[in-house]
C-alpha cells in the first residue's frame, strides 16, 4: 500500500458484505430511514418527540440544519454537564500553576477532582496543583449567612501554604443564588496578597450545558490573563499557541513533539499542561491553532480582533488529518524551509507508522462505529476510524452549537436565545500596544481559499450520505440506535460506556481514553489502532456473540493508491 | 487518643466526602424498578452518574430536571413535572425518587407539593414518588443515603399483620457484601427483607436482552410490609436517630430495633450471628462456625505481619468504625482514624476501643486528606477509597481500597469484606499489602540501616 498524498486510505474503496450498515457507492445503506426514526421517536411524549426530531439528521446531499445548544429536556438521560463543569472542569482545571478553588458545597469540587486525565508536568513540582482539590465546603449556615468570609479566609490559607502565581475561584449553584460577590472577594484578596485572583460566575444553572462554562472561562482568561505578560514579540520564529488542546492522556505532548521537531515555537497551550505564566504572553504568537473549536473559539476570535492573530482550525487526530494540519500551518507561514522540513517529518513519521497501522487495519477493516463525544471529538475521530477501515455510521456532539455541525457560515443566522444571552459577551478591540496584523489582509483572504483559516466547516460535510447525526444523544436513543445499526464499536464516554457494553458491543471512551492514550498525532494513531484492535480481538468476546461474529469481514481488496 | 476537628481551617483540601444526593441515588438503586430524578442543574446528575458508573462499571441512569437560569427565577416546577413525564414514559418505573440539590433547596422548591399535585392531576395518587430534601450543603453522601432510606420506608411502610420476615437494613457496602449477608441469612434459615438490595442492580450479570432498568432490588411490597417484621437489624451504629429507618419502624410500628455495626471482624460478626440466632431459634450451623474457625486460623497465621501494620483509616463513619474494629483485633493499630463527614456517634463508639491503642492516635471527625496526611507519621498502610492514593503519592503509604469510590482499580463492586469469610479476605488484602510493601523495600531499608547514607540500592 502506498504512502502518497492520502495514504491510499479511502474508505469508499472498500467493499463490504452482509454487515448491518453497508456501504454502497459511498452511501451508507441499511441505515436509519425516516420511518424507523419516526417509530423510535414515538416512544416519547408528543412534545419531546417534536423537540428531539430537530436534533437528529439523516445525512443527505442537501444542505441540512440541525438544532443544537438548546435546553436539555428534563428527565431525558442526557450526557451533558453544567456550566461549572465546562468552566472549572474543562478550561480552567488543566492550568497547572494556578490553584483552582471551588466555592460551594463539597460535591462539585470532589466530582471535578482529577477526573479528566488532563496531564501536566511542571518544571517546579511545587507549582503543579493538578492533584489538589480545594473547596470551601459550604454548610447550611454559609448558605444562610453568606460564604464570602469563608472564601476570603480560605484564599489567605491557600496563599500562605501553596504560594501560587494565581488563583481561580469557580462558583457553584448556590453561590450565585445567595449573592456572594466573588469578584469583590477576589479583588480584596489580590490587593492583600499581590497575587492574581480570578473569579468565575459559572454557576451550574447557567446556559444549557457545559458549553456556557467554556465561554465564561474564555472571557475570564482573555480579560485578566492573556496579554498581561511583558513580551513584545516571540523569542523565536514560527511562534504559535495551541488552543483547545487539553492534553488528555498526553495528546498535547505528542503534538508538541512533532511541532518542536518541525521548528515551531509553542508559546502557550490552552489549556492542557498549560500555565498561567505562558498564557500571559499568548498575545505574541503569529498563529493560533484551534483543536477543539467548541470550547475555545471565543478566545480564538478575540485574539484575532485584539492582537491581529488569525486562527487555523487543525485536527491532530488521525494520520491524514495530522498531515493536513501540518501542511496548512506550513502554508500559512509560507516559508520554504519550513515547508520542506514539514514534508520531511511527515514522510518519515508516516513511513515509520504505516506498516504498524497496516497490521491493525487488517483487524479493523469493514467494521462500523458510533462516535458521540463532547464538542469536537465526535468529528475529529472519524478520519482515524476511516484510516483503520472503520466507517462512522452515527456521530454527534453532547453540547456543541450549530456551527460545530454545519460550519461557521451559519453563525450570522443563529439568533441568540434567552439562555445564550445570560452568558456575557466580551467585546474586545484592537490592543493599543500589541495589535499587529500577523499577515497582510490580502494574503489572509487568499489563504482562506486554501486552508481553514479562521474558519471551521463543521462535522456534517465530512459525513457520508445515509449516516446519522444526533445532537445530545441520550441513553434511550443510544440503546435504540444500537439495535438498529448494530455498530461494532461505540466511541463515547463513561456514562454510556456500560450501556453499550451490556449490549455486547465494545466501547471506547473518548473523553478519558480508558486510562490510555495519547491518541493524537502519529504515535497516538498507532496507540488508538492498538486499543481499538484489542477491543475487537480480545478472547473475551468468544464467550458472547458480538455483532460481527458469523459475518464475513472484508471481502474486497484495498487498491494501491 | 487525641481528638481533632480541624475547625480552625477554612480550606477543605482534598476532601474525603461527597454530597447528600450521591448517597440518595445509591440508596434508591437498591429498590426494585426504581428511577431517580435529581431536581437541579443537570451537572449534579451527570457528575454523580459518572462517579457511580466508574466504580460499579454499570450503566447508571439518573434523570435531571435540568434547571437553568429561568428556573432559578420562576421556580422549577415545570421542569420537574416534565422530567417526571419523560421518566415515566421512557422507563416505566415502579417508583421514582426525587432528590433535591443545592439549587432546588436554595430557591426553596417544595417538591412534596409538586409531586403530590402531579400525581393527583393524573389520578395516580398510588404511584410512589419518594421525595428527599438533600441539598449538597446539608450533609455528606452518608447522611443522604440514610435519610433516603428513611424516606423510602416512611413512604411505603403500611400497617400490616405481623409476619416472620426480619428487616435487614444495610449501609453502603459492596454488592458482594450484600450477597454474603444474604448467604449467611440463608444458612441460618432466616426469612428477611433486605433494604436496599443493590447486589444485582449495581452488579448486573451480562445477559441479553439489555434491560433499561436492571432486575433486582428490594421489592416494593416487601418494603410496605417491613412494619410487620419481628425485628429490624440495622447495620448503622453511626446513624443519627432522625435519619434512621430502623428507629422510624420502631417508633411508628413497634418493630424492635437491633442496631449493629457492619459485621467485619470477629466481634462485630459474632454480634450479628448472635442476633440472627435469636431470631431463628436454631443453633448456628456448623458450616458458619467453621468459617469463624478459619478466620481465627487466618488471624493467627498472619498476626506477625499484621502487628507490624500501622494504619490510616478513612471514609464513611459506619465503614470507618467496622474497619477500625477489625484492625484493632489484629494489631494493625491505627495512627489516624478519620470520618469524611462529621459524625456525632463515632467519637463515643471509638473512645473505648481506641484506648487499647499503644501509640499516639489521632481521631479526625470530618477530616480531609491534607489533615489526615499531617497526622499520619508512623503509619505504613492506608485503608479506604481511591482518593487515599493521595497518601500513597505523598507519603509512600500503600493503599488497601475499600468503600466508595474506587475508580483507579476495577472490582470495587466485588470486594468482599463482611462476615467471617469476608473479614478473612479483607484481612488477607491488608496482610498481603503489608508484605508486598515490606518485600519491595526490604533490601533498601536494611542497607540503609546498616550503611546509612552510603549509596542507594536500586534492586528490589
Amino acid at each position: 500500500m502506498g504512502l502518497d498524498s492520502d495514504l491510499g486510505l479511502r474508505a469508499s474503496d472498500l467493499e463490504f458484505q452482509g454487515s448491518p450498515a453497508t456501504l454502497l457507492e459511498g452511501r451508507i445503506c441499511y441505515a436509519l430511514d425516516a420511518k424507523e426514526l419516526e417509530r423510535l421517536l414515538n416512544n416519547y411524549p408528543a412534545k419531546v418527540k417534536k423537540n428531539r426530531k430537530q436534533h437528529i439528521l439523516i445525512k443527505d446531499s442537501e444542505r441540512q440544519q440541525i438544532e443544537a445548544n438548546t435546553r436539555t429536556i428534563p428527565g431525558i438521560i442526557t450526557n451533558r454537564g453544567c456550566a461549572f463543569a465546562g468552566c472549572k472542569g474543562v478550561v480552567l482545571g488543566p492550568i497547572k500553576d494556578m490553584v483552582h478553588i471551588v466555592h460551594g458545597p463539597v460535591g462539585c469540587a470532589f466530582y471535578s477532582w482529577g477526573t479528566r486525565r488532563n496531564k501536566a508536568k511542571a518544571a517546579d513540582p511545587k507549582k503543579n496543583f493538578l492533584n489538589y482539590c480545594f473547596s470551601t465546603d459550604m454548610q447550611e449556615s454559609d448558605i444562610v449567612f453568606g460564604g464570602e468570609k469563608k472564601l476570603a479566609k480560605m484564599i489567605d490559607e491557600v496563599v500562605e501554604v501553596f504560594k501560587p502565581e494565581a488563583i481561580t475561584i469557580s462558583a457553584t449553584c448556590p453561590v450565585g443564588l445567595i449573592g456572594d460577590d466573588l469578584s469583590a472577594v477576589a479583588k480584596a484578596a489580590e490587593q492583600k496578597h499581590g497575587v492574581k485572583v480570578l473569579s468565575f460566575n459559572c454557576e451550574g444553572y447557567k446556559g444549557v450545558s457545559q458549553s456556557a462554562g467554556h465561554h465564561i472561562a474564555n472571557n475570564g482568561l482573555m480579560e485578566r490573563v492573556i496579554g498581561q505578560g511583558e513580551m513584545n514579540e516571540a523569542s523565536a520564529k514560527y511562534a504559535i499557541n495551541i488552543l483547545g488542546e487539553y492534553n488528555i492522556g498526553g495528546d498535547g505532548w505528542e503534538i508538541e513533539r512533532v511541532l518542536d521537531e518541525i521548528g515551531y515555537h509553542v508559546i502557550a497551550v490552552m489549556t492542557g499542561d498549560g500555565s498561567y505564566e505562558e498564557l500571559k504572553n499568548a498575545h505574541v504568537a503569529e498563529l493560533n491553532l484551534v483543536q477543539c473549536h467548541r470550547s475555545i473559539n471565543y478566545i480564538a476570535g478575540m485574539l484575532e480582533t485584539k492582537y491581529g492573530t488569525p486562527w487555523l482550525k487543525v485536527n491532530f487526530i488521525g494520520i491524514q488529518n495530522t498531515i493536513d494540519s501540518l501542511r496548512n500551518m506550513a502554508l500559512y507561514f509560507g516559508d520554504e524551509a519550513l515547508i520542506n522540513k514539514t514534508e520531511e517529518v511527515i514522510a518519515r513519521e508516516a513511513a515509520r507508522i504505516e506498516p504498524v497501522m497496516e497490521q491493525y487495519r487488517k483487524m479493523c477493516a469493514g467494521k462500523t462505529a458510533f462516535c458521540f463525544v463532547g464538542g469536537s471529538r465526535g468529528h475529529h475521530y472519524q478520519g482515524l476510524f476511516a484510516e483503520l477501515g472503520i466507517e462512522t455510521v452515527l456521530a454527534g456532539y453532547e453540547f456543541a452549537h450549530r456551527d460545530d455541525y454545519e460550519g461557521r457560515e451559519v453563525l450570522p443566522g443563529i439568533k441568540p436565545d434567552a439562555d445564550s444571552k445570560n452568558i456575557p459577551e466580551l467585546h474586545v478591540s484592537p490592543d493599543e500596544k500589541f495589535f499587529s496584523l500577523k499577515i497582510p489582509a490580502e494574503r489572509a483572504e487568499q489563504l482562506k481559499q486554501q486552508i481553514p483559516l479562521s474558519n471551521y466547516r463543521g462535522l456534517i460535510p465530512d459525513m457520508k450520505d445515509g449516516s446519522v447525526i444526533v445532537d445530545d444523544l441520550n441513553h434511550f436513543e443510544t440503546e435504540e440506535l444500537i439495535r438498529i445499526f448494530k455498530p461494532d464499536i461505540f466511541a463515547s464516554g463513561i456514562k454510556d460506556k456500560y450501556v453499550v457494553q451490556k449490549m455486547g458491543i465494545p466501547a471506547k471512551q473518548l473523553h478519558s481514553y480508558d486510562y490510555s492514550g495519547p491518541y493524537a498525532g502519529f504515535n497516538g494513531a498507532v496507540k488508538f489502532a492498538e486499543d481499538v484492535s484489542a477491543a475487537f480481538n480480545t478472547p473475551t468476546w468468544n464467550f458472547i456473540t458480538p455483532p460481527w461474529k458469523n459475518k464475513p469481514l472484508l471481502t474486497g481488496t484495498v487498491h494501491n493508491a | 487518643m487525641e481528638k481533632q476537628t480541624l475547625s480552625y481551617r477554612s480550606v477543605t483540601e482534598n476532601p474525603c466526602k461527597m454530597c447528600m444526593p450521591m448517597g440518595g441515588i445509591l440508596a434508591f438503586k437498591g429498590v426494585e424498578r426504581s428511577m431517580v430524578l435529581l431536581h437541579g442543574s443537570q451537572g449534579c446528575s451527570t457528575y454523580m452518574r459518572r462517579h457511580i458508573a466508574e466504580h460499579f462499571n454499570e450503566p447508571i441512569d439518573v434523570g435531571s430536571s435540568s434547571l437553568n437560569e429561568k428556573g432559578t427565577i420562576y421556580g422549577g416546577e415545570k421542569n420537574l413535572r416534565q422530567g417526571l413525564d419523560n421518566l415515566i414514559k421512557v422507563y416505566n418505573p415502579s417508583l421514582i425518587g426525587v432528590l433535591t440539590t443545592c439549587l432546588a433547596e436554595t430557591i426553596g422548591e417544595d417538591i412534596d407539593r409538586v409531586a403530590s399535585a402531579y400525581l393527583q392531576e393524573r389520578g395516580q395518587e398510588e404511584f410512589p414518588i419518594v421525595t428527599v430534601s438533600s441539598p449538597g450543603y446539608g450533609g455528606s453522601e452518608f447522611e443522604g443515603y440514610w435519610m433516603t432510606l428513611t424516606r423510602i420506608v416512611t413512604k411505603l411502610a403500611q400497617k400490616v399483620e405481623k409476619h416472620n420476615k426480619v428487616n435487614i437494613i444495610v449501609p453502603f457496602i459492596s454488592p458482594a457484601d450484600i450477597r454474603e449477608l444474604k448467604r449467611i441469612l440463608q444458612l441460618m434459615k432466616i426469612e428477611y427483607t433486605l433494604l436496599p438490595d443493590f447486589s444485582d442492580t449495581l452488579d448486573q450479570p451480562f445477559a441479553r436482552p439489555y434491560k433499561r432498568i436492571p432486575d433486582g432490588g428490594t421489592k416494593l411490597r416487601d418494603i410496605a410490609r417491613m412494619s410487620g417484621a419481628p425485628g429490624t437489624i440495622q447495620l448503622g451504629v453511626c446513624v443519627a436517630e432522625g435519619i434512621s429507618p430502623g428507629k422510624y419502624l420502631e417508633d411508628t410500628f413497634g418493630v424492635p430495633l437491633y442496631n449493629l455495626p457492619i459485621p467485619m471482624g470477629i466481634e462485630n460478626t459474632d454480634r450479628l450471628v448472635n442476633v440472627l440466632q435469636e431470631f431463628s431459634g436454631r443453633a448456628t450451623p456448623k458450616s458458619l462456625l467453621q468459617e469463624r474457625g478459619r478466620l481465627l486460623d487466618a488471624m493467627i497465621d498472619s498476626h506477625k505481619y499484621n502487628f507490624q501494620g500501622r494504619s490510616v483509616i478513612f471514609g464513611e463513619p459506619e465503614l470507618v468504625y467496622a474497619v477500625t474494629k477489625t484492625c484493632l483485633e489484629n494489631g494493625v493499630f491505627p495512627v489516624v482514624v478519620s470520618s469524611g463527614s462529621k459524625n456525632a456517634k463515632l467519637p463515643e463508639l471509638l473512645k473505648a476501643q481506641l484506648e487499647q491503642v499503644p501509640q499516639q492516635m489521632h481521631f479526625l471527625n470530618g477530616g480531609d486528606f491534607a489533615g489526615i496526611l499531617a497526622k499520619s507519621e508512623g503509619a505504613n498502610i492506608a485503608i479506604g477509597s481511591s482518593e487515599g492514593k493521595y497518601l500513597s503519592e505523598k507519603a509512600g503509604m500503600p493503599l488497601v481500597r475499600i468503600g466508595f469510590p474506587i475508580h483507579d482499580r476495577v472490582g470495587g463492586q466485588r470486594l468482599l469484606s463482611v462476615g467471617y469469610t469476608g473479614t478473612a479476605m479483607f484481612l488477607d488484602r491488608i496482610t498481603n499489602t503489608l508484605l508486598e510493601h515490606k518485600l519491595a523495600n526490604y533490601r533498601h531499608n536494611v542497607y540503609e540501616k546498616f550503611y546509612p547514607g552510603t549509596k542507594t540500592v536500586t534492586e528490589g
